[in-house]
């Protein structure tokens, strides 16, 4: 967000190579690396060499929240005088007017950062230091030859030290990468040249960094993640549009593009719904839908009056789609039983209220956040919230709230749970919630607008999906429903700004098929 | 007196290795970086006594710049080596941004510059380095006379911080230089005084221009002062604006091209402070051709590179000056 505020103050810069990067560089800053805000030039630190430096301002907004710099100079970007360089150059004593400390290398002219790590890999080995040196690259990069020059050369010199980060966003200036210069296979390339390769769904920030652990590890050779991210993730009229590759948004767009980021509806059909055919086939359609996660219903026959799926099946079921796996636990005795769950590569976890104490909780959680996994808490209709959660809401990413009573799918929507999840919303945001409240139970396309207004932002669909004839379309129906409460949201926002028209300009392109359900015709029309 | 009167001959590579050597003793983060071009650089005489300091990145050489770059960003001095028309001449891109941006303390220090490459012909002949390397901020331009300068520089570019290119002649060369002396950045060596012009000359045109100031005093009586400016970035200014003002006539002599090399700096300089004629003996921007190691001499007198030419640019600019 501090990238969009800073591409938009600037009126020019990367916006989609920001984004496609953001999970990456939050990983290396905030979890794995070895470094010092206060002493950024600490002898035994981690390296990071942006190579794919056109990602400028999602660097400089992820040093900023790790500490190099305070986020309000965020708004000099590439402006005369700045620190914020169009292109981050290096810090030194040499370079301080141009630059803010924690850079370790001037880039913008592409395909030289991998060499440079090199160098700098060399040296630690010749010094016997234990540290690890991380280069983030572009997929349009790798069209340089000397990437691979120095892919060469890192295996000649057995460079352990050294992981790099393809962003593989699919996207370059000029348009699509397999239309521009393809380069796939890019893992069997890589492997070919005698690199470990690994493969990560590169907006997960769990899988993330779980394999850079994995690959500081690694002996002898040196490593590539290639991570499948996408341009402009979070945005959509960005999204995996080569026009956002190196323009800035307008300044008084920004408080939309903020809101937009903070209130993506997203849909996740629950597998255990409709006929009792079999869970792959299910996800199967989901995905070709456009479903955002699959949501799995565990029951255990005895806090709710049926038996579902275990983590065993749900092992099997991991490897037939890469979506996010939301896992909702309604078991007794979750406390004792959710290792297997966290085994069995579930991205979120929750657990209901009803079952647990404050304490069991608190232990389920710090468990999850190790494994990198989400942690959620569910209430029933008849339950309120207990007073405990409110004093853990930064350990909490999601609060199912179940609009019908569990244990069947096909009930009717409960309309009072409605006023309970905006009451909610109003209060846990006041305390400073940041995750998502998830709606599950009778929600179809009719009902969606309303859950959303009332501030659920995930939402679970059993029987409007797998109830109907045609999967496929019902999903794309509440996607599509999804889109238009959003972009109703946005642009009640940009009335409020007063920026209406110039925000139905710039989003044209998403806004006419949603047009009609907008009631916006007739403006998107005296656009033209 | 700085000049030697022994007549002796000596390798500017072979002394850069030499140097080396002695360096790498002194200072344990100093490294080399090679492109397969080790033995002829003989940066290998280094990494024959520290094998876990000189890298060989095979032909590779925009990755060669870069990683010198990341060993410096590490904390250590580097001296990269190759062929000039693979360094300066393929990488600009690479010492711009990833060592002269920077400021890094890289050093690169090529041969096989000029026409005097021979027998590899004009895809070698790079007489286009001074113009583009000086062009660069940060940057620092070297080109010594003699092995004995070559020794002397490569440890003054070794103490001194930042960038630096140095160029070195491929062939063997007269000595001109005594041990005693030393060079600093930025000073020229006023290497024979004169009063009617002044030469100024670097890397192997040095030789050259001390033969045609013998030979402009004994058949013409002209006195001339000459000049080697082995430091082409930064320049001399005193030293230009002093002979400008004393000798009224300057001649420049080089192994490079006569556009954006050091006779276009000397002008520059000379313009801006105190403007007299100045005469550019070079490359006259065009390409260079073989010649085997005994035709090396013949090449020069093709492409107007001899004492004589220099010579003739001196009566020349005199008789322009007179009329």
């Amino acid at each position: 967000m501090l990238a969009i505020l800073g591409i938009a103050e600037a009126g020019s810069g990367h916006p989609g190579a920001s984004f496609s990067a953001a999970e990456i560089m939050g990983s290396l800053y905030l979890r794995v690396m070895k470094h010092s805000p206060r002493n950024p030039e600490w002898p035994d630190r981690d390296y990071f060499v942006n190579s794919k430096a056109h990602s400028a301002p999602g660097y400089y907004a992820t040093l900023s929240v790790a500490g190099y710099f305070p986020p309000d100079e965020m708004s000099s970007l590439r402006r005369l005088g700045s620190r914020l360089q169009g292109h981050p150059v290096r810090y030194s004593s040499y370079q301080q007017s141009q630059s803010v400390p924690g850079i370790e290398y001037s880039g913008g002219s592409e395909g030289i950062g991998l060499s440079v790590a090199v160098g700098i890999a060399l040296a630690s080995k010749m010094d016997r230091k234990r540290n690890h040196v991380y280069v983030l690259i572009g997929d349009g990069e790798s069209n340089e030859g000397q990437i691979w020059e120095a892919a060469m050369a890192a295996a000649k010199f057995k460079l352990d030290n050294i992981t790099v980060i393809l962003d593989r966003n699919r996207i370059q200036q000029d348009g699509f990468t397999e239309e521009i210069m393809p380069m796939d296979p890019v893992r069997d390339k890589w492997a070919a040249f005698n690199w470990n390769t690994e493969e990560v769904k590169g907006h997960n920030v769990e899988e993330i960094m779980d394999t850079l652990y994995k690959t500081k590890r690694v002996k002898d050779r040196p490593s590539i993640i290639i991570a499948n991210t996408i341009k402009g993730n979070g945005i959509k009229h960005m999204t995996n549009n080569p026009q956002w590759h190196g323009k800035a948004p307008p300044r008084k767009h920004t408080p939309v593009l903020l809101e937009e980021l903070e209130n993506e509806c997203f849909i996740a059909p629950s597998i255990i719904a409709g006929e009792p055919e079999n869970y792959e086939d299910k996800i199967r359609k989901a995905e070709r839908g456009g479903a955002d996660m699959i949501h799995l219903d565990i029951m255990d026959g005895k806090f709710v009056n049926n038996t579902t799926m275990g983590a065993e099946t749900i092992k099997k079921l991991r490897r037939v789609t890469s979506l996010p796996f939301d896992a909702h636990l309604m078991i007794e005795n979750p406390v004792e039983l959710v290792d297997g769950f966290i085994d069995a590569q579930c991205d979120i976890i929750t657990v209901h209220a009803e079952t647990c104490t404050e304490e069991e909780f608190l232990a389920i959680a710090e468990k999850l956040l190790q494994n990198g996994i989400s942690p959620g808490i569910a209430v029933n209709p008849p339950t309120d919230l207990p007073l405990w959660v409110f004093s853990h809401l930064e350990k909490i990413d999601v609060l199912i709230v179940m609009s019908v009573n569990p244990g069947f799918s096909g009930q009717q929507f409960l309309p009072e749970t409605l006023e309970k999840m905006a009451l909610l919303d109003g209060k846990l945001r006041k305390h400073g919630f940041k995750g998502y409240i998830e709606a599950d139970g009778g929600i179809d396309s009719r009902r969606l607008q309303e859950v959303y207004d009332a501030g659920a932002k995930i939402m679970v669909a059993g029987n409007a999906v797998y109830g109907s004839s045609d999967i496929h379309g019902a999903i794309i129906q509440l996607k599509h429903k999804a889109n238009v409460a959003l972009e109703r949201k946005l642009l009640a926002r940009s009335t409020s700004l007063e920026i209406r028209q110039d925000w139905i300009r710039a989003r044209r392109h998403i806004l006419i098929p949603l047009a009609n359900e907008l009631g916006i015709e007739e403006e998107l029309h005296a656009t033209e | 007196m700085q000049l030697s009167n022994l007549r002796k001959t000596g390798d500017m590579r072979g002394a850069y290795g030499e140097a080396l050597v002695e360096l790498g003793n002194e200072n344990p983060n100093l490294v080399c970086v090679g492109a397969d071009t080790t033995e002829s650089l003989k940066t290998k005489k280094f990494g024959d006594k520290y094998p876990d300091r000189l890298f060989n990145l095979g032909i590779a050489e925009a990755n060669l710049v870069s990683v010198a770059a990341g060993l410096a960003i590490a904390g250590k001095v580097v001296f990269a080596s190759t062929y000039a028309a693979f360094l300066p001449g393929r990488c600009l891109d690479q010492i711009r941004n990833a060592i002269c941006y920077p400021n890094l303390n890289v050093k690169l220090v090529v041969s096989h510059a000029g026409l005097t490459v021979g027998a590899d012909g004009a895809s070698h002949q790079q007489n286009e380095d001074f113009s583009v390397m000086r062009s660069i901020p940060n940057m620092k331009v070297l080109a010594p006379a003699d092995a004995l300068a070559a020794q002397q520089l490569t440890k003054l570019v070794a103490k001194t911080p930042g960038p630096f290119y140095m160029r070195l002649a491929r062939p063997s060369s007269e000595i001109l230089y005594s041990e005693s002396i030393r060079f600093a950045l930025g000073k020229a060596n006023v290497l024979s005084e004169g009063n009617d012009a002044t030469i100024i000359a670097c890397g192997l045109m040095v030789q050259r221009s001390l033969e045609a100031a013998r030979l402009l005093k004994e058949q013409e009586g002209i006195s001339c002062r000459v000049i080697d400016m082995f430091c082409i970035k930064p320049i001399d200014h005193d030293l230009v604006y002093d002979a400008a003002k004393k000798t009224g006539i300057i001649v420049t002599a080089e192994e490079h091209n006569v556009i954006g090399g050091l006779g276009s700096a000397v002008t520059e300089s000379c313009c801006e402070r105190y403007p007299v004629p100045v005469k550019r003996v070079g490359v006259k921007d065009t390409f260079g051709e073989s010649a085997r190691d005994d035709e090396i001499e013949d090449l020069l007198v093709k492409y107007g590179l001899t004492s004589y030419d220099i010579a003739k640019s001196v009566i020349d600019s005199r008789r322009k000056a007179l009329v």
